[in-house]
């Protein structure tokens, strides 16, 4: 039996439900060798920074061999490290590194399909009778599942490409390069269980599973959340906690919450899953300086078992996904977050959380108030920390994935390569730029974006309230502000946030925690205590308080 | 509340909690308990489907009601409105209750409500009758919209009824306000109308509220304003009107006294405007244009015609004060006739009514005595009227109405002569 890693095998095994979670592209974030692509050598010269930061788990982005014709999400290779990242080696060190520094490291995991350069496509599509054919849908029609949706609207136009080597169909939710796995056949689920515990070795704490409602096909369904998928994840599910105690699968399903929620089963499916729909409605509510429809997304979200928890986010390496929200929402997003109409790209926005704000500093923190006060465990997408731009003009998602500025010097001091070389180019714009805009200078100024993000998540980090508190809201009339109780046992907090862009005053009803008195918790600052009367406060624009609310 | 405010501490507490909006609905209410749900309900559905990204509140004042007319829009939350599940609304959707102070009637509720879009920086204001049981989502959205998407300053309505409906517009409002005014409004007098941050605040800054015109005329204030203050008007659509039951309402007279009083009114107050206007001109119309009505319903005839019989009788003398003897024989010799031979030209129903608002500038005598004499005359004018169109199509009777119209635009000229001769009495 392996239990949780990093470095103690008492490790809390639900560790997962107070992390905060840093997602990063080990291409993009720091190279070590010269060859103007990222690797685990970079990377682990770069673990003190991510653990000053107060991070606790890493989230790496596809580090298996691949064609990259899609980012990497296109695997070719499931037990080893793209030769460009480095070694197997270097990626034990890395984790290693990693776990001395009490930082976890999950990985990716794409199960629901491989590159057409994977060998076991190449074998699949030799000939019909190859072993290897069953592992993946084959038809000699398109006209099978006609009603499911096209996910990458922009390129694809069916579900089903024709492999003219075998001359019959073969079934792609995603690119067309990218086949699914056939996973009626047990032969590739106990492979996929192989993969995994390959990594478990290693030491990897858990995986993002990429993809997740996709995995099993039905005809007259919409081939998505099917009880059959949720079936194949029970089972890997019961394989990872008989082996592997303490490690943690994240689901990603960009589903409604009520359909998500079915991917927690009765605590026996995922440990996480991301929470899309908080995510865009945190961004909506922002913009119209109305709290509905976040407290409505809340509201709407079922309870998980206990022993699960949110993933909430505020960007991640993909667009800003509006897949599932309504058609009114959808255009309002797009005429307030996406005017340009190059920023557009499938059902969603491609840009990092600083711009979609217009470098706006005071919303920026809110946002990120907002996300670390949530209940959830939040997860930071590499360089939003320090407000890092995009550029929307480098195709598919690229924009979001741009090298990690560390400082104001030589290729931002990601990569000693020729600028040329590099694996995508720099922001390099005035505004965005890395010479203006990196981590070694945040780090020496105190009010940096950067080391506020740090104070932010050490007060985060000074209470479980945060991250295993129920959450109740409050509705005082002023919508501009949102206000919602955490509560853990006899522990407290009290959130309040002005969504607006003007100085707001708000009355509570506080009556039920008269007595208390609240402390804002970054000042240490005391407020009056509170009584039966409505609790008055003001706000400045984007201002956002939390108050523990002690009874002395 | 703070010595000479219009807005109670309470209503600004709520005011603050809404903070800037685009649009406000206005609903104006006194003891309407039996009709302000389905009112409410097409307020928020609207709000819901047609301004789902706009910021919006409905805002209530009443002026003392003792039926539970406030517990009612306070308990019509706006989840029991909807059946709104596609295209919801993106915010949080407002809904204010108040009480207005003042002097009684819909000015000092419309004052409010205006004054309260003001301070809020409304782009959009729109106000519906409590008392109408035919309000659709529709309704405030063609309010709306021709002021938020087309920058018109004040919209009034279009219903759609049969053209013998409300002979009170069709026989003197709609004619007499055209032909002064120079603008052809189809219901100058509407309870609905929507308008911009502009007009309201121009219309915040008159003298008006205090005066007698606020009390009943304050629709007719409104779209005279609009027009002759240089606004941008249009007229929109909005379906058939049914108001619900008269039940505590005002009976015939003292309706038509306080029309044609208001309507007398307001031309005294705005002469400097309309006495050198000539011909008419069309307010356009944004959305698409009105239908027919439906099913009209004729007032019993009979009786219309026996009145001006028995009344002008009974009024001769106070009729000789006010009406030339011309006028006055051509309407005797119309009262001798049989009811089935009653015609009452439009000639002379014109030369009438200006005789009559000529009186009422002269301050020949109690200006409500003017307006109540004018009654039988009415009553007249109008079973005459449906005798004739008894059996004529609708756009017969529609052709036969703009027919008014031209004749009251036509002899404006005696009007204006007769009006610059005889300087008023003050009374």
């Amino acid at each position: 039996m392996n239990s949780a890693a990093a470095g103690s095998p008492d490790a809390d095994l639900l560790w997962f439900r107070d992390a905060v979670i840093y997602q990063l592209h080990v291409k993009t974030f720091a190279d070590s060798n010269s060859d103007g692509i990222g690797d685990f050598k970079g990377l682990t010269g770069k673990l003190d920074y991510l653990r000053d930061l107060g991070v606790d788990c890493l989230w790496l982005m596809p580090m298996y061999p691949s064609p990259f014709r899609d980012d990497g999400y296109d695997i070719a290779d499931y037990y080893s490290i793209h030769p460009s990242y480095g070694t197997l080696d270097d990626f034990r060190a890395f984790l290693d590194a990693a776990h001395a520094r009490r930082i976890r490291v999950i990985t990716e995991l794409v199960l629901n399909h491989t590159s057409d350069q994977h060998t076991w496509f190449k074998q699949a599509r030799s000939a019909r009778d190859n072993p290897l054919r069953d592992w993946y849908v084959w038809s000699d029609t398109d006209e099978r599942y006609k009603s499911v949706r096209i996910i990458f609207l922009d390129t694809e136009r069916s579900n089903w490409a024709w492999d003219p080597e075998s001359k019959a169909y073969y079934w792609h939710r995603f690119f067309f390069h990218q086949p699914d796995l056939n996973y009626d056949n047990p032969a590739v689920r106990e492979e996929m269980w192989k993969v995994m515990s390959f990594w478990l070795e290693l030491g990897v704490d858990g995986f993002r599973v990429d993809a997740v409602p996709y995995l099993i096909e039905r005809e007259g369904t919409s081939c998505e959340n099917l009880p059959e998928t949720h079936g194949v994840m029970r089972w890997l599910r019961t394989q990872l906690d008989t082996h592997f105690p303490g490690r943690m699968l994240l689901a990603e399903a960009n589903q409604p919450p009520e359909h998500v929620c079915e991917y927690f089963g009765d605590g026996d499916e995922f440990h996480m899953a991301f929470h899309f729909p908080l995510m865009t409605r945190m961004f909506m509510a922002v913009r119209l300086e109305d709290r509905k429809p976040l407290v409505d997304v809340v509201e709407r979200t079922p309870e998980i078992p206990a022993s699960c928890q949110w993933g909430i986010f505020l960007r991640n390496h993909d667009e800003l996904t509006l897949e599932m929200v309504t058609e009114v929402e959808r255009e309002y997003m797009y005429e307030e977050y996406g005017r340009d109409p190059v920023s557009r790209l499938n059902l969603g926005i491609r840009r990092r959380l600083a711009p979609l704000l217009d470098g706006d500093r005071r919303r920026i923190e809110l946002m990120n108030g907002i996300v670390m006060s949530m209940p959830g465990s939040p997860i930071i997408y590499y360089g939003d920390e320090i407000g890092m731009g995009d550029n929307i003009y480098l195709g598919d998602r690229n924009g979001v994935r741009t090298p990690m500025q560390w400082n104001g010097g030589w290729n931002a001091g990601f990569s000693a390569a020729d600028p040329e070389r590099l694996a995508q180019p720099l922001i390099s714009n005035p505004l965005y730029g890395y010479q203006a805009l990196n981590v070694e200078s945040q780090l020496r100024a105190d009010h940096s974006l950067l080391n506020w993000m740090r104070r932010l998540m050490s007060v985060r980090r000074s209470s479980h309230v945060f991250s295993r508190g129920s959450t109740t809201f409050l509705r005082p009339a002023n919508h501009r502000v949102l206000a919602y109780l955490r509560t853990l046992g006899k522990e407290q907090v009290l959130v309040v946030c002005n969504l607006s862009s003007s100085a707001q005053a708000v009355e509570l009803d506080l009556r039920s925690l008269a007595g208390a008195l609240p402390i804002e918790m970054f000042g240490k600052s005391l407020f009056p205590r509170i009584g039966e009367l409505p609790y008055m406060l003001t706000l400045g624009p984007y201002d956002f308080f939390w108050f523990k609310l002690r009874r002395v | 509340m703070a010595e000479g405010s219009l807005l109670s501490d309470e209503l600004l507490r709520h005011l603050m909690a809404v903070g800037q909006v685009d649009v406000v609905v206005g609903v104006p209410t006194l003891n309407n308990a039996s009709t302000i749900g389905g009112v409410v309900s097409a307020v928020h559905q609207a709000f819901g489907r047609y301004f789902s990204r706009d910021r919006t509140v409905l805002i209530n004042s009443d002026g003392g009601s003792v039926d539970g007319t406030q517990d009612v829009i306070r308990d019509c939350s706006v989840d029991q409105s909807g059946t709104v599940t596609v295209s919801h609304a993106l915010r949080t959707m407002h809904s204010i209750s108040t009480p207005y102070h003042g002097v009684p009637g819909k000015g000092s509720a419309l004052r409010q409500i205006m004054t309260a879009a003001d301070l809020a920086q409304a782009k959009v204001v729109a106000v519906l009758d409590a008392d109408v049981a035919s309000a659709t989502p529709e309704w405030v959205a063609s309010l709306v919209q021709p002021v938020r998407n087309q920058q018109f300053d004040y919209v009034a309505p279009i219903y759609s009824r049969h053209p013998l409906d409300s002979p009170l517009i069709t026989q003197l409002v709609r004619p007499l306000f055209r032909a002064a005014s120079g603008w052809q409004v189809r219901e100058p007098l509407a309870a609905e109308f929507g308008c911009s941050n502009r007009f309201l605040t121009h219309c915040l800054e008159q003298a008006v509220w205090d005066d007698e015109l606020a009390r009943y005329g304050i629709d007719l204030w409104l779209t005279a304003t609009a027009l002759y203050g240089g606004f941008r008007c249009c007229q929109t659509t909005l379906g058939p009107r049914v108001a619900a039951a008269a039940h505590g309402r005002p009976g015939f007279q003292e309706v038509f006294q306080q029309v044609a009083g208001s309507v007398f009114l307001l031309l005294e107050q705005q002469a400097s405007f309309w006495l050198t206007r000539v011909g008419s001109e069309q307010i356009p119309i944004a959305g698409p244009a009105a239908d027919g009505g439906s099913d009209g319903q004729a007032p019993g005839v009979s009786r219309l015609a026996s009145t001006l019989r028995d009344d002008l009788r009974n009024l001769e003398s106070v009729l000789q004060a006010i009406l030339s003897e011309d006028t006055l024989r051509e309407l005797n010799a119309i009262a001798e006739a049989n009811l089935e031979e009653l015609h009452y030209p439009d000639a002379l129903w014109v030369r009438t009514v200006y005789e009559f608002l000529g009186a009422f500038h002269r301050g020949v005598m109690k200006r409500e005595h003017v307006t109540q004499a004018l009654i039988p005359l009415y009553l007249g004018r109008t079973g005459s009227f449906l005798i004739e169109q008894a059996s004529r199509s609708q756009a017969e009777v529609e052709a036969a109405l703009e027919a008014l119209c031209v004749e009251f635009e036509r002899a404006k000229p005696s009007l204006v002569e007769h009006w610059n001769q005889n300087q008023p009495h003050a009374r």
